[in-house]
């Protein structure tokens, strides 16, 4: 029996190694280095009790930063069910080809959003096809600089990567509904509105609230994107948490204040995420589709 | 659902339309490389050709903005390689411990990583860089390579597929005098191919493609990644969108390879994951 412990012990050791360096001692340092005023070079610092808390929730960026997640969530989680619905419900039981449309799909997952905001910032520059047609019709916009389409220009990038991703997800769900139900309402005479609210979206929900919970989640890390093209602006209207903690800790080099940041962007996140779905739970319930 | 005929051909085509748009950055990407230096970024589909692009970018560019493009394309099959592998065998062996072996605290390691796996990273950042500095890792692969030689995704997705598998194929193996690592190496991962395929190109493309990590722990031109030169080349190379679409292709093209290569595969360990 010593001897088995010992072997689970030694294979489980990548873990607890990986859990104490990269795990437990940031987490502390994190919490020591809040209550500091250190400027990640100087040998010497103070301690300064909550200040760094009290100074991050005056602050602007962070106030934004809270903001703009749930703005970025309302822009973003309706747009990716939408589209990865449809492209679920387009696939799924398509007799030949499925397979390499799922495939094709997928793709846009793969793109490094170094890339895609490359991309992006070429079709929506000054002198682009999609610029210039615009213009004809004394329609001009200046797409990063404009706080509400700067906003919803990121939201679309990532709505275009996760689409392909998550529609895999409802594909998988939609297969998994038993067809003779569909054979029962079509004697029983429901329509095809009917059937989609009735049966289909029922049956969908495990797979759709796997979706939901995966793009709520995705909204709160958001960082490459706006890095690249709007720097978390125009005033801060993109200013995302991870935005903000790079910024104040590597570009600010408030050490001290920017863990501050992170640990009310942790709790925030952590919060959010379990009152979220928490309530999907609930409003899952209530409809009977749990 | 599955109509008639003539639904199906609508359903085919709405199908081919909607790829069409999902892929269109991608095909624009490309197009875009082996545009015309006038018509890049002017035109949907440019109408005139060149490999200058991809000369300048293999050149280096221009003196002044020169930068080492294929050393950070190495930079990044290297760092990606290692960081995947590690994160590959870490993840295998400590799901093999968690599914298939019976010690005291078991328990508690599979709870620590699920609770650790839901924990939002972010606040770790700081401290982390600090740990790599004080390490006097600092702009080194391993700065890259360490903090992500482990995931608790792979662990978990492991773990779950490592349960499924029958005990007495185990219990057979030991009973021919096979060690654990024996048992984990010679059986459980063959039998473990199209899981073993989802893991490893999501984690590969995540490490190729991460960002915000790998641009705070490298600073020297011959350390960083493509991704992380391509991030930094934004404004620099803002007067040439030619060369940095050659770069994205440099990019992306090796990761969709990749992916296609694995795609029957993918398919199927994509269907155990959702189930």
């Amino acid at each position: 029996m010593m001897k088995r412990n010992g072997t689970g012990w030694l294979f489980a050791s990548p873990y607890l190694l990986y859990a104490v360096i990269f795990f437990a001692i940031p987490l502390i340092w994190s919490m020591y280095l809040s209550f500091t005023d250190w400027n990640l070079i100087s040998p010497v610092y103070y301690f300064k009790g909550f200040d760094n808390f009290i100074e991050a929730v005056k602050h602007p960026g962070v106030q934004a930063a809270f903001f703009v997640t749930f703005k970025f969530m309302a822009a973003f989680v309706p747009v990716v069910i939408v589209s990865s619905l449809a492209v679920a419900l387009v696939i799924h039981g398509l007799p030949k080809f499925k397979g390499l449309f799922l495939i094709g799909f997928f793709l846009p997952y793969l793109a490094s959003g170094v890339v895609s905001s490359l991309i992006v910032k070429g079709l929506l520059s000054h002198n682009s096809a999609f610029n210039v047609f615009l213009r004809k019709f004394g329609i001009e916009v200046d797409w990063l600089s404009t706080p509400l389409s700067a906003l919803l220009v990121v939201a679309a990038i990532i709505a275009w990567k996760f689409t392909g991703y998550y529609a895999l997800i409802l594909t998988a769900g939609f297969e998994g509904i038993n067809k003779d139900v569909y054979e029962a309402a079509a004697i029983d005479g429901v329509t095809p509105s009917q059937r989609f609210w009735k049966i289909t979206l029922p049956l969908l929900y495990p797979a759709l609230f796997t979706v939901l919970i995966l793009s709520i989640g995705v909204s709160f890390g958001i960082f490459t994107e706006v890095y690249q093209l709007t720097g978390g602006g125009p005033n801060y209207a993109t200013n995302t948490w991870q935005m903000e903690i790079f910024k104040q800790a590597f570009t600010n080099l408030s050490a001290g204040y920017a863990s501050a940041v992170a640990i009310i962007a942790s709790v925030v996140t952590f919060a959010s995420i379990l009152v979220i779905r928490k309530l999907l739970e609930m409003w899952g319930k209530r409809n009977g589709w749990v | 659902m599955v109509g008639s005929k003539k639904g199906l051909t609508f359903r085919y085509l709405i199908a081919f339309a909607l790829l069409i748009v999902m892929v269109f950055p991608y095909l624009y990407m490309v197009m875009n490389s082996f545009a015309d230096w006038t018509q890049v970024d002017k035109k949907v589909v440019p109408t005139e050709f060149t490999m200058r692009s991809y000369e300048w970018l293999f050149s280096g560019g221009e003196a002044g903005i020169a930068r080492p493009w294929l050393k950070a394309f190495f930079n990044s099959v290297i760092v990606s390689t290692a960081s995947t592998a590690l994160m590959m065998v870490t993840g295998a062996m400590v799901a093999f411990a968690l599914a298939k072996m019976n010690f005291k605290g078991r328990d508690f390691i599979n709870n620590a990583v699920l609770f650790q796996m839901f924990f939002p990273a972010i606040i770790l950042l700081i401290p982390t860089f600090l740990i790599i500095q004080n390490a006097g890792l600092y702009d080194t692969y391993t700065a890259m390579i360490l903090p992500k030689a482990m995931s608790l995704w792979a662990v978990f997705m492991y773990t779950n597929f490592f349960r499924a598998i029958p005990d007495t194929f185990i219990e057979a193996a030991k009973l021919d005098g096979a060690s654990n690592f024996q048992i984990l190496y010679k059986i459980v991962m063959p039998m473990s191919k199209s899981i073993t395929t989802v893991v490893f190109l999501f984690l590969f493309m995540e490490r190729w493609t991460e960002l915000l990590w790998d641009m705070i722990v490298v600073r020297s031109d011959g350390m960083l990644t493509l991704n992380v030169l391509l991030s930094q080349m934004f404004g620099p190379y803002g007067g040439y969108p030619g060369p940095m679409y050659a770069a994205s292709v440099l990019l992306t093209v090796p990761i969709i390879i990749l992916f296609l290569f694995f795609s029957k595969q993918f398919k199927e360990g994509m269907q155990f994951t959702l189930k």
